[in-house]
C-alpha cells in the first residue's frame, strides 16, 4: 500500500514491527497535528529496552516531533494535537491525566543545542535531584559526582564545579546536558540530533558515551548522519512525510532494506 | 539507583502543594492588579460616558479622617446652640536647657472645625502665648530642643479621659528632636558599628581582590569555621544591644552577620583548594572554589551602600535635616519632611506594585490562555501606560482618598499617594516585565520541563531569574518616572507646607495626614516671590536628583548581578 506524494511512491506506515527482547515504549498509531497540518500519520514504533534506537529521515518528516511526543515535550506547543497511544508498561503515556512529572522523571530528554541552565555545573547537575527528593549534602555530592562520571566528563570539571554551566566548551555543555539527564535516573533517554551542533571529537566523544549508557538506558537518538545511526545503533527507523517507512535492525536496513525509498535516502539519492 | 530509590518516597505531596501554592498565589497577585487597573479604567469612564455630566468627584478635604489627636477634648461644654462654653484651657510648658523656662499658653477652643495653629518651641521660649484651635482638631507642639518639655494643663475642660475617669493627658512630655540619623553633628553610630563597616568593606576586598599574604594568614583560621561564625554572631547580638536597636545598629549587625558569612565561604574555599593541591595564591582558582561569591559580593556591596549612606547623613546637613521653614529666612529652611515624604511614598509604591505587577505579568505571559478577555487586559495594560499622570491622581483621589463607594478614605496621606504611584507604575512595570519573560529562550524552559519541573517550578527557577535583569530595568525606569511626578499628587493633596516629620501610616490609623514630596517643595517653593526661595528649589532639585542616582545605583548593582549570574 502505497501513495504517491510529491512525485515519490510513499509507503504507507508500516506495522511489522518485530525485535527480540523486552519492549520498553510502544508507539501504536500516532497521528498529529499542527494546527490542520498533519505532520504524523499512523505511526507506530517499538523501543527495545536497553537498546539504541534511531531515527533517520529528510528533515521536516516527523523524528523530533515522535520524539518530542514521548514525553510529551509537544503538550508545551498550544496548536499540537494528537491521536494514538503511546505505552511505558502499564502506563499509558498518552493519557490525558497522566503525571506529567513522573513521565518526564522517567524518560530524559537531550536536545540538539546543548541547553544549560545558566547555574554552576553543579547545580545543573543536582538540579532536577532537588526537586525531585530531598537528598542530603552528602548524597547529592555523590550523586553530582556519579553522574558527571558516567557522562565522561568529571575529569574536566572537577575543579570548577562551581564555574557556570554555560561557560563550558559545547561538546563539554552537551555531555552536561547529559549528566542533567542521568542524574534523575530515567529509564529511557531521548536525544534529539545531540551531535548537529558538536565538531568531530566531541561528537565521537557523545557516540561512546551513548554506546556506554546503553548498558543503563533505553536510548531513542534522531539523527541526520546515516553514519552515525549505523555506528550507536541496534534499531533504525526510516521516516518520510510523517510516515514510518520502514523499521528493522540496523545491520538490515543499512544492508538490504525493504523499501526502495530507503535504498534511495540511505544511498544518499534524495533528502 | 539504590540512593535515588531511597529518596524517592519522600516527595509527592509537597511538589503538588507548593505547585498549587504557587501557582494561586501567583493567580491571585496578577487578579489584584488586574482588578486595580480595571477599577482604574471604570473610573475614568465612569464620570464621562455614565453619568454624563451629573457626574462629579466630591472634594478630598470632606474626607479628612477626625480622630486621634495630641490633644483632643472629647467632652467640650456645648450650649443649646451647639457652641462652645467654659474656660480657656491653659497649659503650661517647662524645661530646663541649662537656662530653666516655663511659659504658659492659653488655649482657646471654638465651634470651628478644623481650626488649628502650631506651637513652636525652641531655645528663645514659645513661639505664642495664645492659640485658637477648633472643635475636633488636632494640634501640634514642635521642639527643636534636645531635652524634654514637661507639658501641665493648668485649668479648662478635661482632655480625653482613660477608663477610670481621670484624665488621659495630665501631664505629658515632648522629648527632644529625635532623630536617628544625628545628634547635634556628631556621630550616633557606635565605635562597634563603624568597626562593622569597615570590615565589611574589608572582606569585600578579600574576596574580590588578590591579596595573598592577608589570604595566608586568613587560611590558618582553617578548621575553625565554627568559632569564625560564632563569634561573627556574638559581635552581632552585642553591636545590637550597644546600639540599643537603632536601625544603625540592625545594619551593624547586619554587617558583622556577612563578614562571618563571607570569611566561612572563603575558608571553605581555600580548604576545597588546598585539597585540590593548589595553592591559595592561585586567585583565579580561589574564586571559583567560594560558593557563591557572586551573590556574597553582591548582598555585601548592597550592604555597604546602604551603611554608607549613613555616614554622610550623620554630618549636620541643615538643608536635608531641619524641618522649620520660616517665611523671613529662607536659608534657614530644611526639607526634612518632604525628604522623608519622597522615601516613604517610593517605598509604599514599590511595595506595592512591584510584587502585583510581576505577578501580572508572569500571569499574563505564562499561564493566561489567550482569550478575548485576556487580549482585551492586555490591550488596556498597553494603553494605560501612556495615560497622562494626572488622571492617575485623579484615580488615587476617588479611589484612595475619598470616603464613600468604592474609596478607601485614607485621606491626603502619605498611605494614599504611594499607593497612586504604586498604581501609576504599575502598567510600565508590566509591560517591561512581560517583554523581558517573552524573550527568555524557549530551549531553556525545555530543557526545564525536560528533568521534571512543574510549570510553577519551571517559572520560578528559570523563566524569573533570566527575565530578572529586563524586569530590573522596567522598575527602575517606572521608580524614576514616579519620583519626579508632582500631578498627582497635586490632585492627591500634597501640603505646600509640612513642619513635622511624615507618618507613613498615618491614613490607617488616623495621625496627621498632612505630608509633602520633594516635586511639591520645589513646585511651591518656585510660586514664592522672594528669590531666595528660587535658590532653595534649586538646591532641592539637586537632592531630587542625587536620592534618584543613589536608588538607581542599587538597581542597577542588583541588575548586573541577575545579569552576570547569567553571562559570565
Amino acid at each position: 500500500m502505497s501513495e504517491e506524494i510529491g512525485g515519490e511512491l510513499v509507503p504507507n506506515s508500516t506495522r511489522e514491527l518485530d525485535i527480540d527482547g523486552e519492549i520498553d515504549v510502544m508507539i501504536e498509531d500516532l497521528d498529529l497535528w499542527y494546527s490542520s497540518n498533519q505532520a504524523l500519520h499512523g505511526v507506530s514504533l517499538p523501543i527495545a529496552k536497553n537498546r539504541v534506537t534511531a531515527l533517520i529521515g529528510p528533515s521536516g518528516c516527523g523524528k523530533s516531533t515522535l520524539l518530542r511526543t514521548i514525553n510529551r515535550m509537544n503538550d508545551l506547543i498550544p496548536i499540537c494535537r494528537y491521536e494514538g497511544k503511546i505505552t511505558k508498561g502499564d502506563v499509558v503515556i498518552t493519557d490525558k491525566g497522566a503525571d506529567l512529572v513522573e513521565l518526564r522523571k522517567s524518560i530524559g530528554m537531550v536536545f540538539q543545542r546543548p541547553n544549560p541552565f545558566p547555574k554552576s555545573i553543579y547545580d545543573n547537575v543536582a538540579y532536577g535531584v532537588r526537586l525531585h527528593h530531598q537528598p542530603t549534602r552528602e548524597e547529592l555530592d555523590r550523586i553530582v559526582e556519579k553522574s558527571l562520571n558516567r557522562a565522561a566528563i568529571w575529569n574536566e570539571v572537577a575543579d570548577r564545579l562551581h564555574d557556570l554551566g554555560t561557560s563550558l566548551s559545547g561538546g563539554q555543555q552537551q555531555r552536561l546536558c547529559i549528566a542533567r539527564t542521568i542524574a534523575i535516573e530515567p529509564d529511557i533517554i531521548l536525544m534529539d540530533e545531540p551531535c548537529s551542533a558538536l565538531d568531530p571529537i566531541a561528537t565521537a566523544a557523545i557516540e561512546e558515551l551513548i554506546l556506554e549508557l546503553k548498558k543503563d538506558f533505553t536510548v531513542v537518538i534522531v539523527t541526520h548522519s546515516m553514519s552515525q545511526a549505523a555506528r550507536v545503533s541496534d534499531y533504525t527507523g526510516f521516516m518520510y512525510l510523517g510516515r514510518m517507512v520502514e523499521f528493522n535492525k540496523t545491520e538490515k536496513i543499512f544492508s538490504e532494506p525493504d523499501q526502495e525509498l530507503t535504498k534511495r535516502y540511505i544511498t544518499g539519492r534524495f533528502g | 539507583m539504590k540512593d535515588i530509590d531511597r529518596l524517592k518516597k519522600r516527595n509527592r505531596a509537597r511538589r503538588d502543594l507548593m505547585e498549587r501554592a504557587g501557582s494561586t498565589g501567583l493567580a491571585l497577585s496578577g487578579l489584584i492588579g488586574l482588578l486595580f487597573l480595571t477599577v482604574l479604567v471604570w473610573q475614568i469612564a465612569k464620570p464621562t460616558f455614565i453619568d454624563g455630566e451629573s457626574g462629579q468627584i466630591e472634594s478630598a478635604s470632606e474626607f479628612i479622617p477626625v480622630s486621634d489627636y495630641i490633644l483632643k477634648w472629647d467632652h467640650p461644654t456645648v450650649d443649646d446652640n451647639g457652641d462652645l462654653i467654659g474656660d480657656a484651657v491653659v497649659l503650661e510648658l517647662s524645661w530646663n536647657d541649662g537656662n530653666p523656662q516655663t511659659h504658659e499658653i492659653t488655649i482657646t477652643v471654638t465651634g470651628e472645625r478644623g481650626l488649628s495653629e502650631d506651637i513652636i518651641v525652641d531655645s528663645s521660649g514659645v513661639s505664642t502665648n495664645a492659640v485658637e484651635v477648633g472643635k475636633k482638631t488636632k494640634f501640634y507642639l514642635l521642639s527643636s530642643l534636645e531635652v524634654p518639655v514637661e507639658v501641665k494643663q493648668l485649668s479648662g475642660p478635661v482632655p480625653a479621659a482613660d477608663p477610670t475617669g481621670a484624665p488621659a493627658v495630665g501631664a505629658f512630655v515632648i522629648s527632644g528632636d529625635v532623630d536617628v540619623l544625628m545628634t547635634d553633628g556628631t556621630l550616633v553610630s557606635t565605635p562597634l558599628e563603624i568597626a562593622a563597616w569597615i570590615a565589611l568593606l574589608g572582606v569585600i576586598l578579600l574576596i574580590s581582590v588578590p591579596m595573598p599574604k592577608i589570604l595566608g594568614r586568613i587560611e590558618r583560621l582553617g578548621g575553625k569555621e565554627r568559632a569564625v561564625k560564632y563569634g561573627a554572631y556574638a559581635l552581632a547580638t552585642t553591636t545590637l544591644v550597644v546600639g540599643t536597636f537603632t536601625l544603625d545598629a540592625w545594619l551593624g549587625a547586619l554587617c558583622w552577620f556577612m563578614v562571618g558569612a563571607i570569611l566561612v565561604r572563603l575558608l571553605e574555599g581555600l580548604t576545597r583548594l588546598r585539597n585540590q593541591g593548589r595553592d591559595p595564591t592561585q586567585f583565579d582558582r580561589l574564586k571559583h572554589s567560594i560558593t557563591n561569591r557572586e551573590g556574597l559580593l553582591m548582598w555585601a556591596r548592597m550592604l555597604f551602600v546602604f551603611s554608607a549612606l549613613f555616614i554622610p547623613l550623620a554630618i549636620n546637613i541643615p538643608f536635608l535635616t531641619e524641618r522649620y521653614q520660616d517665611i523671613f529666612i529662607p536659608y534657614a529652611s530644611g526639607i526634612r519632611s518632604a525628604f522623608f515624604g519622597t522615601i516613604w511614598v517610593m517605598t509604599i509604591a514599590m511595595l506595592v506594585s512591584m510584587p502585583i505587577s510581576i505577578g501580572a505579568a508572569i500571569y499574563l505571559e505564562e499561564y493566561a490562555k489567550p482569550t478575548r478577555t485576556t487580549k482585551l487586559i492586555q490591550a488596556l495594560v498597553t494603553n494605560l501606560a501612556g495615560v497622562p499622570s494626572i488622571v492617575f491622581g485623579m484615580f488615587g483621589l476617588a479611589i484612595f482618598v475619598k470616603q464613600g463607594g468604592v474609596g478607601l478614605g485614607l485621606g491626603p496621606s502619605i498611605l494614599a499617594a504611594g499607593l497612586t504611584m504604586g498604581v501609576m507604575a504599575m502598567p510600565i512595570i508590566v509591560l517591561a516585565s512581560q517583554e523581558a519573560l517573552r524573550s527568555v529562550p524557549r530551549s531553556l524552559r525545555e530543557s526545564a520541563y525536560g528533568v521534571g519541573c512543574t510549570q510553577w517550578q519551571v517559572t520560578r527557577d528559570h523563566v524569573l531569574p533570566s527575565a530578572m535583569p529586563g524586569i530590573m530595568t522596567g522598575s527602575i525606569l517606572a521608580m524614576s518616572r514616579i519620583m519626579g511626578e508632582a500631578a498627582p499628587l497635586v490632585v492627591v493633596g500634597a501640603a505646600a507646607l509640612v513642619l513635622f516629620d511624615p507618618e507613613p501610616l498615618a491614613g490607617l490609623t488616623g495621625g496627621n495626614v498632612n505630608f509633602t514630596v520633594i516635586p511639591i517643595q520645589i513646585y511651591f517653593w518656585t510660586s514664592e516671590p522672594e528669590h531666595a526661595w528660587h535658590s532653595m528649589a534649586a538646591a532641592a532639585s539637586i537632592t531630587l536628583i542625587v536620592l534618584l542616582a543613589a536608588m538607581n545605583s542599587v538597581a542597577i548593582i542588583l541588575r548586573e548581578h541577575f545579569r552576570r549570574r547569567l553571562n559570565p
